[in-house]
């Protein structure tokens, strides 16, 4: 899969690219009286004009026609050699500045791919221009260095379709400012929300909500959060909270004026919790003792009761098994795969701590037998790879840009890059028996990693933070994981958090789930603040988590919206429904026409939240098609969750379906030889496939629609069973193809 | 005109060339026991047992490893003897353990099973409960015999009370079975409480009365009559510590453990806290101590006064005592600093290699399929200045596990050289691709020779060469050691059939014999084998396994395909530098595929020699062997010629034939190489 992050980048860079072209302001002394300085007053020049971009002159980009810059001016002694000192004296002219191949292809003069970057009459071609005039100076001993850069105000709140200017001044080491508000790079989190111009200027559209905007400048970056309130803010007093969860929601919601939707009823609630933590629709005895039941604590018992059970071990390993790569390569994958998932699923049983899992995966020693974790190092062989899963996985950080320059939206080095990979650097391995399976140990040594640019030998560093040194006799995994489940990490807990927490509201407090960093704030920062504090405090107990998230009015709250909040995307003043993921939508419609599903290997009744691994989408259609993982990365992102024509035309055609809807011992044929009422037949299909009874219009229409004639293909009468069991297959069908069945809302 | 398709003719002609070679089977049928139903049973009873197996035609006495057990044929009402029935009696004397069974047959003794000895009550489930109403019960302190069905899960059922502790194992790989166990503890309605799928103990305290589920099922969900386990169920005291694991079958690299004279039980006892420099264990040299890695990440430092120039061996056992660890040692000195200690290492010491290149996952054999190293230790510490030096010793596995089960014993010691042995039924690629991995019976056909792989795994220096040999073989079977030259570890053991060997069986004596310090001394030969005959070692990975007894029988109902032996009998005689010529007689007594068989020569000075052409249509051959290419110096010499064959077999006359490829030996001839006069 592509990097994220440098998707993220291109239309960026592209929108740069097509831009007027940006000027620079000079504000602190007689620029021209004094030597100009390279870093400070060119690189910027060249950044904001997108020479050094990727699709440009970067090297990380390949370089168009062999001018290599660094991206985006990360390294500007490398850039300003490249300048200088190649290109066969051609690109710099002194002595007549104007013919120097910069200026004159930046400027159009001669024809130039990627268009007219700097015009004659611009700032920056002046100052381009100057600085060739005056021989090309990289920089005086004295001259001040940029400390940081800020972005006024730091924070705001916007009305609906307003505009908000932003100013960029970039601070010195001798203390002086600059205003580089035309200079510095821009980049909302939420382009649906806000956009913000190449000269700094925000534009609010019409949804209300938190919006941030990156502010780069030379490698350096901050944020502007700004709150966006709905236009005609509610005067409703707040609701009571439920938990510490909802007194976050709420204060959130009232600084942006936005009330909440109702209570969801008891029916919605069951089934949507149901799905959400043991991966399953309610069966037909849950549901009919939670609808009947009067005590007020029903939901949490509830809750209780679904954490309890093996079906959310199941659901909750399917989720991490894709993330964690469990893939069957070859068919002799089977035993490590079976392990492996067996282990997470295990783990998650038996409610292992999250530090403790995750410690036992990191540092994973033995055979796959032995120690199923192991199997991770089967999938995943490199060290720099192993960082980057982890690192993105388990502290929510991507590396991956920092491997090869300076990350462009964080303060991550090629140094704090191979600081954390030297973690994994000392990883033994040992043949077996088993083909490509290998025996895992700490190798003795000294973990080290070399940077390959710079030539240095790093020690392992864990993000900025000292581990402190590490002997040849330690295995630094363990370290690693003793600093990733230490209270004070910041990144541990926080990005376990927010992944649950977009798996119960679809939304993540920071989007997306692993790509936490500065620059990307969270919608609810304090909310996420306390979710942390809650989950270290309770020793990193996964099910407290669930519990507390489910437990909150919040995750109770009906998905139908009122007048204000339905433009809402992130706030969590209402439900937002999602379609069922793949394996849960095939278990929920095996379930509903009680025509199993069977999966090679497996026993009969294996659901398709239980499966180890992605083999078995090669077998389903059902699965592709609903866009079930390969476990090829560690994104959730490579689940489909969007909805697709080939999803509805499967459900509406395909012949797995109508297999199931037609099976001997399916739900149509026993309730067709059932000999209760067809009252009674029409509410147990509607609590089996909504968990609700129907409503009396549509009972009318069932109970009509059941008691049509059929004729065979031969254009004979069917019998009256007969008819009725083609007609509840019809029926079946019908409420499977609902968007309330395809849908957890 | 040249083909259109030239692709698709190729595979044509390919498939047209593969397909003979594809009819053909791997090795002539041997007698193989493969499952007993029940799988053991308790001391001082007497029950019924049901086997089943590979080629067990006309199946004779089922014999136990000990005396103490024993078999009767049963007979139906008609007094007909079953084929596969017997009743097993176990004497009260017998101790708890494991024994192996095995059955005379037409072709001769079979391959053998484990057979479990215990002292708890035994019961047999009849068939996999695949279902929490259908869950069969299992007594409290009992031992329940089963299978694990084929994609589905087996169920046990219990009553217990709240308060009790229950401790529940399932043997199965440490009994031959193919099951690779999940044992999961599950409430009455089949939710799961708690799951062991490491092969280890599962620990149950009650938290409510109620019926308990014992679900048990194969990790890929495989079953049938070789996915078999033996269930045990027992009641203990809360505070009680957990009792050991039902016995298992001991891995092939534990044939070099004990060293030769170790007394049963250490003489010291590791002492935590250790694991920091500060805090290591003073001991005395030599030492003979037990520990256990653990906690996680257990490192465990000892520390002791040496002088320049000492020699001491350090081994290690964990691994070999059947733990999944993989000890690493470190020696530094240690030089005391009123500032900090100044360390320097001294020695590293980690796995104890194979002596011979083990077979890995290639396309084909490229060593054989088993492995006498080990993850232990074993090695020389060298002192190379006076002063304090300091062990530490940790389990490279041991990371993340906290598991005191995980015990080691560290030995270190002045040098006592010496040897073990073990030995296996050779392999070699047979066919293209050939990855059979077969437990290989020594059951003889009359006029065969069977050739067993023999590695010894040297001890604290011990070089000189090693003579093998085998006693206690039955009438008409010979066993020709070819030794074990100075400082190599491998050798071969030839076990030949005359041709009318009376049908018969014995536990042969099989043992090593060398010159250590003057002394003649005499170690056994332990025999290894694989559990199962497993036809492809990529898709099923093999389970080698250390034999009880060297069992040698003979068939004397089958004759070989061919025997091949020196025309004259007596050492043939060379002188150094000159060419050895060996005329052959082949006794054929069956048809084969194609004209000749390639050879090579085994038996050390000889084995550098080319391949040989051995024409099999005819009645004699002769093969010369170049003594000056060789450089073979002046000696006794035992060497035998080897390869493979594609005999045309059939059991009965009536019976289609069938080509199977199997390894042929030739008998073992006898050289002297004499040496070149000097000009």
């Amino acid at each position: 899969m592509a990097n994220p992050s440098v998707n993220r980048l291109t239309p960026l860079l592209l929108a740069i690219a097509v831009s007027v072209v940006a000027s620079a302001r000079l504000t602190h002394g007689e620029e021209s009286a004094k030597k100009i300085n390279f870093v400070n007053d060119i690189v910027p020049i060249l950044t904001k004009s997108g020479c050094n971009a990727g699709v440009c002159h970067a090297k990380a980009g390949g370089g168009q026609n062999g001018f290599q810059l660094s991206l985006l001016g990360f390294e500007p002694e490398q850039d300003y050699q490249t300048l200088v000192s190649q290109g066969r004296g051609r690109r710099l002219f002194p002595a007549a500045p104007d013919t120097s191949l910069l200026l004159q292809k930046a400027s159009g003069q001669v024809p130039h791919g990627g268009g007219i970057r700097l015009p004659r009459d611009s700032d920056g071609y002046a100052m381009l221009r100057l600085w060739i005039e005056q021989g090309t100076p990289l920089s005086n001993a004295d001259d001040p260095m940029l400390t940081h850069i800020e972005v006024v105000p730091p924070s705001s709140t916007v009305a609906i379709g307003s505009k908000q200017p932003l100013r960029s001044i970039a601070h010195f080491s001798d203390g002086t400012t600059r205003d580089v508000t035309n200079l510095a790079l821009y980049e909302s989190n939420q382009d649906a929300l806000a956009e913000v111009s190449e000269e700094g200027v925000m534009q609010v559209h019409d949804i209300p909500g938190k919006v941030a905007v990156m502010v780069r400048y030379q490698g350096r970056v901050t944020v502007h959060n700004a709150s966006i309130p709905l236009s005609e803010p509610t005067t409703d007093p707040l609701p009571e909270t439920g938990n510490f969860i909802d007194e976050w929601v709420l204060a959130n919601l009232q600084s942006i004026g936005m009330p909440i939707s109702d209570e969801c009823d008891d029916a919605t609630f069951l089934r949507r919790v149901s799905l959400d933590i043991a991966g399953r629709l309610p069966t037909l005895a849950e549901t009919r003792q939670f609808l009947s039941d009067e005590n007020p604590d029903k939901r949490s018992v509830a809750i209780d009761r679904l954490l309890q059970g093996g079906d959310y071990a199941d659901y909750f390993a399917n989720k991490w098994t894709a993330l964690l790569k469990n893939r069957r390569d070859e068919a002799s994958d089977i035993t490590s795969n079976f392990a492996f998932h067996a282990w997470i699923r295990d783990s998650l049983l038996a409610n292992k701590p999250y530090d403790q899992l995750v410690r036992e995966l990191l540092a994973a020693s033995g055979t796959v037998l032995g120690n199923p974790p192991v199997a991770w190092y089967k999938r995943v062989k490199e060290p720099k790879q192993q960082m980057e899963d982890v690192a993105q996985l388990f502290l929510g950080v991507r590396m991956q840009c920092a491997q090869c320059h300076h990350h462009p939206f964080e303060s991550w080095s090629q140094a704090d890059y191979y600081s954390l990979s030297a973690f994994f650097t000392q990883i033994g391995r040992k043949p077996t028996a088993v083909r490509g399976e290998d025996m895992i140990f700490h190798q003795r040594g000294m973990a080290e990693a070399k940077n390959p640019i710079t030539g240095e030998v790093l020690r392992p560093v864990a993000l900025g933070d000292s581990v402190g040194d590490i002997p040849p006799d330690a295995d630094p995994r363990l370290r690693l994981a003793d600093w990733m489940g230490d209270p004070n990490n910041p990144f541990f807990a926080k990005a376990l958090v927010n992944r649950y927490w977009k798996h119960f509201f679809s939304q993540g407090l920071i989007e997306p789930e692993d790509d936490i960093r500065e620059t990307n704030p969270p919608t609810n920062p304090e909310l996420l603040r306390a979710l942390e504090d809650h989950f270290r405090s309770s020793g990193f107990d996964l099910k407290e988590l669930v519990r507390v998230i489910t437990n909150s009015r919040t995750y109770q709250l009906s998905p139908q919206p009122n007048k204000q909040n339905v433009v809402d995307r992130q706030n969590y003043s209402r439900f937002y429904p999602r379609r069922l993921q793949a394996e849960v939508m095939l278990d929920a419609i095996d379930r509903v026409t009680e025509s199993q599903t069977s999966f090679a290997n497996l026993p009969i009744g294996t659901r398709a939240i239980a499966l180890p691994d992605n083999s078995y989408n090669k077998a389903s259609p059902f699965l592709r098609v609903f866009g079930r993982p390969e476990g090829l990365s560690v994104c959730e992102c490579e689940r489909v969750r969007s909805a697709s024509l080939a999803q509805s035309l499967h459900l509406m055609n395909a012949k797995d379906i109508k297999a199931k809807l037609s099976a001997p011992n399916g739900t149509a044929n026993r309730l067709a030889k059932d000999s209760r009422s067809i009252a009674e037949k029409i509410d147990e299909l509607y609590l089996l496939a909504f968990s609700r009874y129907p409503t009396p219009k549509e009972f009318q229409t069932a109970q009509s629609y059941l008691g049509e004639p059929r004729n065979s293909a031969d254009n004979k009468p069917l019998s009256q069973e007969a008819a009725l069991q083609e007609n509840l297959q019809d029926l079946i069908w019908a409420l499977i193809n609902t968007k309330e069945f395809q849908f957890n809302h | 005109m040249m083909p259109r398709f030239p692709a698709l003719l190729a595979f044509v002609g390919l498939v047209m060339v593969a397909s003979p070679v594809r009819s053909q089977s791997v090795c002539l049928p041997a007698p193989r026991l493969l499952t007993t139903m029940p799988m053991g049973g308790q001391v001082g009873s007497e029950f019924e047992i049901t086997i089943s197996g590979e080629h067990l035609e006309q199946p004779g006495e089922l014999r136990f490893s000990d005396p103490r057990i024993t078999a009767a044929v049963v007979h139906d009402d008609a007094g007909k003897p079953s084929t596969n029935r017997y009743t097993v009696t176990i004497a009260a004397d017998c101790p708890p353990g494991l024994y192996e069974a095995s059955i005379m047959t037409r072709l001769g003794l079979s391959a053998p099973r484990i057979f479990t000895v215990d002292t708890m009550a035994e019961s047999a489930q009849a068939k996999p409960a695949t279902s929490a109403t259908e869950a069969t019960t299992i007594a409290v302190n009992s031992v329940c015999n089963a299978i694990a069905a084929a994609r589905g899960i087996n169920h046990h059922r219990f009553d217990a009370k709240q308060g009790q502790r229950f401790v529940i194992d399932c043997a199965a790989r440490g009994i031959d079975s193919k099951l690779k166990p999940v044992v999961i503890l599950a409430d009455a309605t089949g939710r799961d409480l708690v799951a062991e799928r490491g092969g280890g103990l599962l620990d149950f305290n009650v938290p409510a009365d109620g019926t308990y589920l014992i679900k048990v099922h194969d990790l890929t969900f495989q079953g049938g009559p070789y996915f078999f386990y033996r269930l045990a169920l027992r009641e203990i005291q809360a505070d009680s510590d957990l009792p050991e694991r039902m016995a298992s079958t001991r891995a092939v690299n534990a044939a070099a453990w004990p060293p030769h004279g170790l007394p049963p039980k250490s003489t010291s006892q590791e002492a935590e806290p250790n694991d920091q420099h500060h805090q290591a264990q003073r001991i005395e040299l030599p030492c003979d101590l037990t520990g256990s890695f653990a906690p996680e990440a257990d490192i465990d430092r000892f520390e002791f006064t040496a002088k320049k120039g000492d020699v001491w061996w350090i081994e290690v056992a964990s691994n070999r005592l059947g733990r999944p660890t993989d000890p690493t040692l470190v020696v530094q000195h240690i030089e005391p600093s009123e500032q900090e200690e100044q360390r320097s290492d001294v020695l590293q010491l980690t796995d104890i290699p194979s002596p011979v290149k083990v077979s890995g996952n290639n396309y084909a054999y490229d060593g054989p399929p088993y492995n006498a190293g080990s993850s232990d230790i074993l090695g020389k510490l060298e002192i190379q200045q006076d002063g304090l030096h300091r062990i530490q010793l940790s389990d490279a596995f041991g990371g993340t596990r906290n598991d005191p089960r995980n015990v080691y014993r560290l030995v270190i010691r002045k040098a006592s050289p010496d040897f073990a042995l073990v030995a296996w039924a050779m392999h070699m690629e047979l066919r293209n691709g050939d990855r059979n991995a077969l437990s290989k019976p020594i059951t003889l056909r009359g006029g065969a020779t069977m050739a067993l792989e023999v590695v010894a795994i040297r001890r604290d220096g011990f070089t000189g060469e090693i003579e093998l040999a085998m006693d206690n073989l039955p009438d008409g079977v010979t066993a020709t050691g070819l030794r074990i030259p100075a400082g190599k570890s491998r050798g071969i053991m030839l076990i030949s059939a005359a041709e009318g060997a009376p049908r018969g069986v014995s536990s042969a004596t099989f043992y090593g014999q060398a010159e250590i310090d003057g002394k003649s001394v005499r170690r056994p030969c332990r025999l290894a084998s694989m559990a199962w005959p497993v036809t492809n070692h990529w898709s099923e990975i093999p389970s080698p396994r250390l034999l009880h007894e060297v069992a040698v029988s003979v068939s004397g109902n089958e004759l070989a395909p061919i025997t091949i032996s020196p025309r004259e009998e007596g050492i043939l005689q060379v002188t150094q530098g000159q060419k050895l010529t060996i005329p052959l007689i082949h006794m054929r007594r069956s048809e084969f595929s194609g004209s000749t068989m390639s050879v090579r020569t085994m038996g050390t000075g000889f084995e550098q020699a080319p391949k040989l052409d051995i024409p099999l249509g005819d009645d004699t051959s002769e093969v010369t062997l170049d003594l000056a290419a060789l450089k073979t110096p002046p000696g006794q010499y035992q060497i035998a010629f080897y390869g493979g064959a594609v005999a045309k077999y059939r059991a009965n006359e009536t019976d289609k034939t069938k080509d199977i490829v199997d390894i042929v030996v030739s008998k073992p001839i006898s050289i002297e190489v004499k040496p070149a006069e000097s000009p």
